[in-house]
C-alpha cells in the first residue's frame, strides 16, 4: 500500500488521536456535525475545525440508552454513548440537522444534557424548490450568525467564499478518486477509496488535498489491479464500519461506487463559486445531497442510476442499517426499480452498530459466487 | 381490592361513532379522494374548501388495530419487503393498499386520486407518501415546513416559508382539479376550522374539574373531529355537543367515578395501544382516570385559527403541535399541566413505532420524577403491531405500579 493511503488508514483507525493532538497543538475550536448535508464551509470560515461525527466502532453501548432508546438507529446511539463517555475530548460543540429521528433527538438530548459550550439544529429542506433553497439560505445565515457569536469572528463573505474553494477543491479531487474505480481495472480499490474519503472527515480539509493530490501522482503510475473482478454498487445510510467493506472485497468483489453518506453523498458536486451569493450557492448545494430522509425515491433512483451507468455495475448491495428507516423505506421501490430497469441482482444484508461479520459474509460470498457463475 | 364501576359513558360517544361511519361512507363515494397526513395537516381546510374527500390513511390503521387485523396487514407489508422497524402505521397501510381487500373495515379506506402531505412531524411520513406516490402514481402535494425547536422565538422566515409553501400547494390544487379557491371558501373554511379548535380548548378545560367528566377514550374519540372535520359546519356542529355534554358533566358533578371513588389521576403519554383499548377498562376498574394525554392535548386543537388571515393561520397549524416541536418545549407544558389538572402518576409508551412521541420519554419522566416527585411507569410496545406486545408482561407492571400508588 502507498504511504499516502496507509497514512489515511492510520488517521481512521485513530481519529481521536489525530484530533487531539490538533487541538492541543493548534488550538482550534472544534465543531461536529452529522451527516453530509450541514455545509462544513461555515465552520471553517469561522475559523473552527468542522469534524464529522462518527461513532469509534470499539465499545458496546453502555451509556447512552439511558436517553436514546434501542429501537433507534445504533449508530446515532453510539455517537451519543460515546459523548457520554468523553470520547470526544477535542469537540467544542455540534451542528445536528433536521434529518431522521434518532438525530433530531440527539440534538434535543445533547442541548438538554450540553455536554459542550456549543449546540446548534439547522433545518434543512426535504425539497429542491426555489422557496426551499430560498429558506435554507436564511437558515444558514442564522447559523452563521450563531457561529459568529461563538467563535468571537465575523465570517467575511471572502472568508465563505475561500473556505468554499478550500472544500471544491477537497471534494474534486475525492472525485478524481472516486472516478479512477469506474476504468474495468482499477488502480485503486473500493477499501482504498473509502479510506481516502472516510480521512476527509478527520483531517484539516487543506492538509487532506495535499495528500489527495499526493496519492493521485502515486495512481497515475501504479499498475491496474486485476480487471476481472464482480463490479458492485454499495448503497445505504451511514455505512462506516471498514471491517464491511474489507469483507465485501475480500470476498472476491470491487466496490466501484457507492450511495452512502460517508461516501459519494458528500462529494458527489460542487458550490456554485461564482453567482448567488456565497450562502445561497451554499444553501443550493446542500439542498441536493440525496440522503435519503430528504430525498424522494425517484430522485434516488436517478442518482443510482447515474452510478450504476457510469461504472458499469454487475450486482447491487443495499447495505442498511437496522433502525434506520428512511433508508428502509425506500429499500423496495429501490431494488424493484434496478432489478426490472438494468436487470441487476441485488442483495440486503442488515448492518449495526459493532456488526458480527460472519454471517453477512456468508451471504455475501454467496451473492459474489452467484455473480462470477453468471446468475442473478 | 373492591373494584370501581364508571358511570354511564358520555352519549357523545354514539354522535363521534355515527361521524366516524358518515366519514367512511363519504369516503366510498365522494370524489376526488385525498389521502391526508394526519398530523396537523393545513391541507385539510384546502381540500375542504376545493371539494375534495380526505381519507386518513393513519386513522384506518388504528381502526384496523381495533379490528386485530394489523398482524395481517403487516404481515403483508412485510411480504412486500417493507421491515418491521418501520412504523406500523406505515406498514398497516401499505399492508391494505396490497390487500385483496376483502371485506375490509368501515367499507375500506378507498383509491385515492391524490396525497396530501405535510412534514410537520416526522420522516415516516415523507417516505410513507413518497411510497404511495410511487405505487399510485398520482400527484402529491407536499408542504414543506422547518421543525420549531423554540416556538416562542420562532424566526419570522420560517413563518414566511410555509405560508410560501401554502400558496403553492393551493396553486397546485386548483391547477390539478381545475378548481378556484376563493378567498371567501378558503376563509369560511379556516374560520370553522378555528371554532373546532376554540372548543377543543375549552373542552381540554373541563378535564381539570374533580371528578373527571370523561375518560382518555372518550376525548380520543372526540378528536376524530379535530382530523377529518376541520373546515366543516358538521365539525363544529359535532364538537359543541361534546363540549355541551362535558359542560353538563361538570355543572352536575358528574365524572367518570364519583368525586369519591376517583382514586387517581393518571397522565397517559404516547398514543395508546390500539388493539387493546380494554386497557383503560382495566385502569377504571382500579379506579384511575385519565384526565391528561399529550396525545390528545399537544398535538391538534394548539394554534388559533383566524378566518381574517387564512394563510397564516393554516402556516401556524403546519408549524405548530408537538410533533413538530422540541423536548424542552414538550417537558414544559407537561410541567405546568401535570399541576393544574392535578395528576398523581404518568404511564409512557415507549412506542417503538412513533420515536417522535417517544425518544424524549426518559427524559421526560426523569424530571417529573425530580421536579413533582411524582411516580412513572414506561410500557414497551407498539400502537398497532399486536405481534410486539406481551399481555402478561404489561399487566404485571401496571399492577406492581397501582399496588405502588395505593
Amino acid at each position: 500500500m502507498s504511504n499516502i493511503l496507509e497514512h489515511m488508514a492510520r488517521v481512521i483507525r485513530d481519529p481521536s488521536m489525530v484530533l487531539s493532538k490538533e487541538r492541543k497543538e493548534r488550538g482550534c475550536k472544534m465543531i461536529g456535525i452529522f451527516h453530509p448535508v450541514v455545509p462544513e464551509e461555515l465552520i471553517y470560515a469561522a475559523g473552527l475545525r468542522p469534524v464529522r461525527l462518527f461513532p469509534y466502532i470499539d465499545d458496546s453501548i453502555t451509556e447512552g440508552d439511558a436517553h436514546l432508546q434501542t429501537y433507534l438507529c445504533s449508530h446515532v446511539r453510539a455517537v451519543w454513548d460515546q459523548v457520554m463517555k468523553g470520547k470526544y475530548p477535542y469537540l467544542d460543540g455540534a451542528i445536528i440537522p433536521r434529518s431522521c429521528e434518532a438525530v433530531t433527538f440527539l440534538y434535543q438530548t445533547w442541548k438538554r444534557h450540553n455536554p459542550y459550550p456549543f449546540i446548534d439544529y439547522i433545518n434543512v429542506p426535504w425539497k429542491r424548490s426555489e422557496n426551499a433553497v430560498d429558506f435554507f439560505a436564511k437558515e444558514l445565515g442564522r447559523i452563521k450568525n450563531d457561529l459568529e457569536e461563538f467563535a468571537g469572528n465575523g465570517i467575511s463573505v471572502d472568508s465563505l467564499r475561500n473556505a468554499i474553494r478550500v472544500y471544491n477543491r477537497n471534494r474534486g479531487l475525492l472525485r478524481k478518486v472516486y472516478a479512477l474505480r469506474k476504468a474495468q481495472a482499477p488502480v485503486i480499490s473500493g477499501v482504498e477509496a473509502f479510506k481516502a474519503v472516510m480521512s476527509s472527515f478527520v483531517l484539516d480539509r487543506e492538509e487532506h488535498s495535499g495528500l489527495l493530490e499526493q496519492l493521485l501522482t502515486e495512481l497515475s503510475v501504479r499498475s491496474p489491479g486485476p480487471g476481472a473482478k464482480v463490479r458492485l454498487l454499495v448503497t445505504g445510510g451511514c455505512v462506516i464500519d471498514a471491517r464491511l467493506w474489507e469483507m465485501i472485497e475480500d470476498s472476491g468483489a470491487s466496490v466501484v461506487a457507492d450511495d452512502v453518506n460517508n461516501g459519494s453523498r458528500s462529494v458527489f458536486t460542487a458550490v456554485n463559486e461564482t453567482t448567488e451569493g456565497p450562502l445561497t450557492d451554499l444553501a443550493r448545494r446542500y439542498a441536493m445531497v440525496p440522503c435519503s430522509f430528504n430525498t424522494a425515491n425517484t430522485d434516488r433512483f436517478t442518482y443510482i442510476s447515474e452510478l450504476i451507468m457510469g461504472s458499469n455495475i454487475q450486482g447491487v448491495i443495499f447495505a442498511i442499517n437496522r433502525n434506520c428507516e428512511a433508508e428502509k423505506f425506500d429499500y423496495p421501490n429501490l431494488d424493484q426499480k434496478i432489478r426490472e430497469k438494468f436487470n441487476l441482482p441485488t442483495l440486503h444484508i442488515e448492518t449495526d452498530y459493532l456488526t458480527d461479520m460472519a454471517p453477512l459474509r456468508t451471504r455475501v460470498e454467496a451473492f459474489i459466487e452467484m455473480l462470477n457463475a453468471g446468475g442473478g | 381490592m373492591t373494584e370501581k364501576t364508571r358511570r354511564e359513558r358520555p352519549a357523545f360517544n354514539k354522535i363521534i361513532s355515527a361521524t366516524i361511519e358518515r366519514h367512511y361512507k363519504d369516503i366510498q363515494i365522494n370524489r376526488p379522494l385525498g389521502y391526508a397526513l394526519m398530523a396537523p395537516n393545513p391541507l385539510v381546510e384546502i381540500a375542504c374548501a376545493a371539494g375534495i374527500q380526505p381519507a386518513f390513511p393513519e386513522n384506518y390503521a388504528a381502526v384496523s388495530a381495533v379490528k386485530h387485523l394489523s398482524k395481517k396487514y403487516c404481515e403483508t407489508a412485510e411480504a412486500h419487503q417493507y421491515a418491521p422497524d418501520i412504523c406500523s402505521y406505515c406498514r398497516n397501510n401499505l399492508g391494505y393498499v396490497y390487500d385483496s381487500k376483502e371485506n375490509p373495515p368501515l367499507g375500506g379506506l378507498g383509491r385515492p386520486d391524490l396525497l396530501l402531505l405535510t412534514s410537520s412531524a416526522c420522516t415516516h411520513y415523507f417516505k410513507w407518501w413518497d411510497a404511495l406516490h410511487e405505487i399510485y402514481k398520482i400527484p402529491l402535494i407536499y408542504i414543506n415546513t422547518p421543525r420549531v425547536m423554540e416556538p416562542q422565538a420562532m424566526p419570522d422566515y420560517y413563518l414566511a416559508y410555509a405560508i410560501r409553501e401554502i400558496e403553492a400547494a393551493i396553486t397546485q390544487i386548483e391547477d390539478i382539479g381545475g378548481v378556484k379557491i376563493t378567498p371567501e371558501q378558503l376563509s369560511q373554511a379556516v374560520t370553522l376550522s378555528g371554532e373546532v379548535v376554540d372548543y377543543w380548548q375549552k373542552l381540554l378545560e373541563l378535564q381539570k374539574a374533580a371528578p373527571c367528566p370523561v375518560n382518555l377514550t372518550d376525548i380520543s374519540n372526540a378528536l376524530f373531529v379535530l382530523i377529518a372535520l376541520v373546515g366543516k359546519q358538521e365539525g363544529v356542529d359535532v364538537i359543541k355537543a361534546v363540549y355541551d355534554e362535558t359542560k353538563q358533566r361538570v355543572a352536575d358533578g358528574t365524572g367518570v367515578f364519583t368525586k369519591e371513588e376517583e382514586k387517581h389521576r393518571l397522565m397517559w403519554i404516547n398514543i395508546p395501544f390500539w388493539f387493546n383499548l380494554g386497557l383503560f377498562g382495566y385502569f377504571e376498574k382500579r379506579g384511575c382516570v385519565f384526565p391528561l394525554s399529550d396525545y390528545t392535548q399537544y398535538i391538534w386543537g394548539t394554534t388559533k385559527m383566524d378566518g381574517a388571515r387564512p394563510l397564516e393561520s393554516l402556516a401556524r397549524k403546519a408549524l405548530g403541535g408537538e410533533l413538530n416541536s422540541s423536548l424542552d418545549d414538550q417537558i414544559g407544558k407537561m410541567i405546568k399541566d401535570i399541576k393544574e389538572y392535578r395528576i398523581d402518576g404518568i404511564i409512557a409508551h415507549s412506542n417503538r413505532s412513533c420515536r417522535v412521541l417517544s425518544v424524549g420519554i426518559p427524559d421526560v419522566v426523569e424530571v417529573i420524577r425530580k421536579e413533582l416527585n411524582l411516580p412513572s411507569l414506561v410500557l414497551d410496545g407498539d400502537h398497532t403491531d399486536e405481534r410486539v406486545y406481551s399481555d402478561a408482561n404489561i399487566m404485571n407492571r401496571i399492577e406492581a405500579f397501582l399496588e405502588m400508588l395505593g
